[in-house]
């Protein structure tokens, strides 16, 4: 007898396959009870599947399965059930083919959309399934397999790479779908040759379609199989058909050489350009102009960065040309789009043939020289001719009063050494001239044009107690002018103790002078006999001066007092005059009277930065202090 | 300018009626004409045919899908299609059961026959549809199913009707055909067994009998105008 959990299983499962063609789901209760009972227990008798061609007639497959003494012919007898009525009989097969193991229901036998209950009966009577095997007809159809399967070339895309094709058929024969009787739709498949990677088009009822995106030079092979419509069991794949497109070969030639050709043109026109352009500075030039950089004038400011202190402190301390308030045209001269306001060498070299004209002080207070109108303190530059400001910084202090201007280009006036009256004369007249334009070195007495070779920037390095300003050293100041006041002068002063160098160096150096107006002795002393000593030069060496804020208040009083000039104008030789003065030194603070109070300097040598310190005698001596003491360490 | 939109406004709102009252008209104009009135938009009786029997393979298909959603609900434990088809409600209903049988048959029969299950369905089915909606086993998918499924037997009825009219009019079937005046009186006194049938069953019955219909259809088509499609 059969084992009943076997055949429970085997009826559970076949009878979940016949109505849905799904899977079973994981929860599944007969794959539950298939696991637990199915696999190790032997199969008995049973169908292995009934299947309808056309909906007309059906067949069915039995198997003895593990019971092998009812696998002869004839042990085994299909019974059938046909519920079309309440009182419906068992009734055997009406045609066996016990070959195959198969009974088959004719079209007099096969009714549509009756169930059927199908059973397995041995010699005896015995049933061998434990559940009837029901099924309705057109469940159990599965079409046969189209015909006639071919194919069309569409057409080959552009780029000569895929290509269209349409593929037709005809319905199975079997299947009557001229009279309406099934209605079937269709499913193409196609993969790659010798590849079983099929891919599956969308089904249609319609017996042509086509396949899109076959690429040129595979081998494609192709099948088909259809089912009923809103039905779940498919017939069987048709034979294959075999698809391929060789390439065309006159389409692909002609379009990549074309478009080779072009660009190998572009390139090589672009490649000439940019030689063309890279070698033709002009031609940078025209296409990319350099954009100029503002320059102002003054100090480069390349020299700021690291590493250049020694030519700084070479232009601040008074290098180059004239000083600080002196552009340097060196450093501009490669590059021709700054401009400079440049001082005419026809205006300066009237009273002087001298290559360098001196400060613009020179010029200022040259009497011959006509004089232009504008007057600046402190400019190089703005005497002679109209300045209109460019690519410099402005030098005209507007608090300056005029008279100021006047009283301190009067006070920059060396005068004459000899003459401390006229001097003081001048101081006096200081404030009646009027004429803006002439220097105040007419008003003078009529020797020598002797002026100080001081430039309008001087840098205060110490105010006396006295009220008198002490001005720091310029360095280097008319190199050459002063080169021949200096041997006249150390001639005349007999410097011979001094080296020539310093000779030269302290002639180019401003000279300090102290002035003490209301009489400190020895300042004046020592000076009176330098001041008199004329200078005939005709170049005064450069000197210094101690301006005397506000002369024209103090002055009478001073002069009064002291009835000497309160200008004392050392000669060049008395370079060792100067102290040895920093260039900056910090203002502590101005007075009621506009005098500057400095920071006394150190009490030290000369900062380093001065290259071209006036003397090594100074070098103990505190910056802008001239003691007696010291003062004697000067004098010759 | 407030002043010159307002009449803009009004043209635009007079344009827009216009086009949406002349697609009612037309909408109004269109409906198929028994009469062959003048003026009427007549379709062709295949057109008829494929429209009709489009409709009845989409709601096969549906049946189809609810019935395969509910198996897998409700695995049958035992193989139920025996036991059920004792059930049916149409089963009283005369069919034909094979392609000849089908074929043998009469079109007006044929027509009769496909009024009569379509006429047997409409009550069973919006009852199955609320009952699903009220079940909380199910979703929405197959609440919505059913409820469509409910509402094609009842355009399916109709344009079946239609069908039979213009064959009718065209003297393809004689004009005997009591069905058509009213196929209720036409269904068994126990109608209301359906009742008692449980929802699997309910489905499978349907889903039987939405393929018959198809099947019937289609057979009248390709026997009455074979030209397309057949």
């Amino acid at each position: 007898p059969p084992s009943a959990p076997s055949t429970k299983c085997y009826r559970c499962c076949t009878s979940h396959s016949s109505s849905s063609s799904e899977p079973f789901p994981l929860s599944d209760p007969c794959l539950s009870l298939f696991f637990s009972h199915c696999i190790s227990a032997p199969v008995g008798p049973h169908f292995t599947e009934c299947i309808s061609r056309e909906q007309e007639t059906f067949r069915c497959w039995w198997s003895p399965g593990g019971f092998h003494n009812l696998s002869f012919p004839g042990a085994l007898r299909v019974f059938y059930l046909k519920k079309d009525s309440p009182n419906s009989e068992w009734k055997e097969c009406p045609e066996y083919s016990h070959l195959k193991r198969e009974c088959f229901f004719d079209v007099n036998h096969t009714s549509v959309w009756i169930p059927y209950c199908m059973q397995l009966r041995g010699q005896n009577n015995v049933t061998y399934l434990d559940e009837d095997y029901c099924f309705t007809v057109e469940n159990i159809v599965r079409p046969d397999p189209p015909v006639s399967l071919n194919w069309t070339l569409l057409n080959i895309s552009p780029s000569g790479l895929s290509y269209d094709v349409m593929v037709n058929w005809e319905p199975p024969p079997s299947a009557d779908v001229g009279a309406g009787w099934m209605r079937i739709e269709y499913e193409i498949q196609y993969t790659e040759r010798n590849t079983t990677n099929w891919e599956a088009l969308e089904m249609q009822p319609h017996t042509q379609q086509t396949i899109y995106g076959l690429q040129i030079g595979k081998e494609y092979e192709v099948h088909i199989r259809c089912r009923m419509q809103a039905f779940v069991k498919f017939g069987e794949f048709s034979d294959s058909v075999f698809i391929q497109v060789t390439e065309i070969p006159s389409q692909d030639s002609n379009f990549p050489f074309k478009l080779a050709l072009i660009f190998g043109v572009l390139g090589i026109l672009i490649l000439i350009l940019l030689i063309g352009i890279s070698q033709q500075p002009r031609l940078m030039m025209i296409l990319l102009p350099p954009v100029p950089a503002p320059k102002i004038k003054g100090i480069d400011p390349e020299l700021l960065k690291k590493g250049k202190l020694d030519e700084l402190n070479f232009i601040l301390s008074g290098g180059g040309m004239g000083g600080l308030s002196t552009y340097a045209p060196d450093f501009y001269q490669d590059e021709p789009w700054v401009e400079f306001i440049e001082v005419d060498a026809e205006d300066a070299d009237a009273a002087e043939k001298e290559e360098n004209q001196g400060s613009d002080t020179q010029r200022l207070l040259d009497p011959p020289q006509p004089v232009s109108h504008h007057m600046n303190t402190g400019c190089a530059n703005a005497v002679s001719f109209p300045d209109d400001d460019s690519g410099r910084a402005s030098c005209y202090d507007p608090d300056l009063h005029d008279q100021d201007t006047l009283m301190l280009m009067a006070t920059l006036l060396p005068g004459q050494p000899e003459d401390g009256e006229d001097s003081f004369d001048v101081v006096e007249r200081a404030p009646v001239i009027e004429r803006s334009e002439r220097p105040l070195v007419q008003t003078q007495t009529g020797g020598p044009q002797t002026w100080l070779n001081t430039d309008f920037y001087a840098q205060v390095s110490n105010v006396m107690p006295s009220g008198g300003v002490v001005l720091s050293p310029g360095q280097q100041l008319r190199f050459q002018e002063s080169t021949s006041a200096a041997e006249d002068e150390a001639q005349k002063k007999g410097k011979g103790s001094e080296d020539s160098e310093e000779k030269t160096q302290k002639e180019l150096q401003f000279q300090l002078l102290v002035v003490d107006p209301e009489g400190s002795g020895y300042t004046t002393e020592s000076n009176a006999r330098q001041i008199s000593t004329p200078p005939n030069t005709p170049m005064p060496g450069s000197g210094y001066q101690t301006i005397h804020p506000q002369p024209v208040e103090t002055k009478p009083a001073a002069t009064a007092e002291n009835n000497q000039s309160p200008y004392i104008l050392p000669d060049s030789p008395q370079s060792q005059f100067f102290a040895p003065v920093a260039d900056y030194t910090v203002v502590q603070e101005v007075d009621s009277q506009h005098s500057l109070l400095l920071n006394p300097p150190p009490r030290q040598s000369p900062p380093p930065c001065l290259p071209h310190h006036p003397t090594k005698a100074l070098a103990a001596m505190p910056v802008g202090y001239v003691t007696p003491d010291l003062l004697g360490n000067l004098s010759p | 300018m407030p002043g010159s939109i307002r009449p803009v406004s009004v043209v635009w709102v007079v344009l827009v009626c216009l086009l949406f009252c002349s697609r009612l008209l037309s909408v109004g104009a269109a409906p198929i004409c028994t009469n062959a009135q003048a003026g009427c938009h007549a379709l062709s009786l295949a057109n008829l045919f494929d429209r009709v029997i489009q409709h009845s393979a989409r709601m096969h298909g549906i049946s189809n899908d609810l019935h395969s959603e509910f198996e897998q609900y409700f695995l049958p434990s035992k193989n139920q299609i025996g036991r059920v088809s004792r059930n049916c409600h149409t089963s009283t209903i005369f069919t034909p059961n094979g392609k000849e049988n089908a074929q043998r048959m009469a079109r007006q029969e044929l027509t009769e026959v496909i009024l009569k299950l379509l006429v047997a369905w409409r009550d069973p089915l919006w009852h199955f549809h609320q009952s699903i909606a009220h079940h909380h086993d199910f979703n929405n998918f197959s609440a919505n199913k059913a409820l469509e499924m409910s509402d094609m037997v009842h355009e399916l009825r109709k344009g079946v009707e239609k069908v039979a009219e213009k064959m009718q009019m065209m003297g393809i079937i004689s004009n005997s055909v009591s069905s058509l005046a009213s196929p209720e009186a036409l269904l068994p006194s126990d109608s209301a067994e359906w009742r008692l049938m449980k929802d699997y069953d309910l489905l499978y019955c349907f889903r039987r009998d939405s393929n018959k219909v198809q099947n019937y259809l289609k057979i009248l088509k390709c026997r009455i105008v074979p030209e397309h499609g057949c």
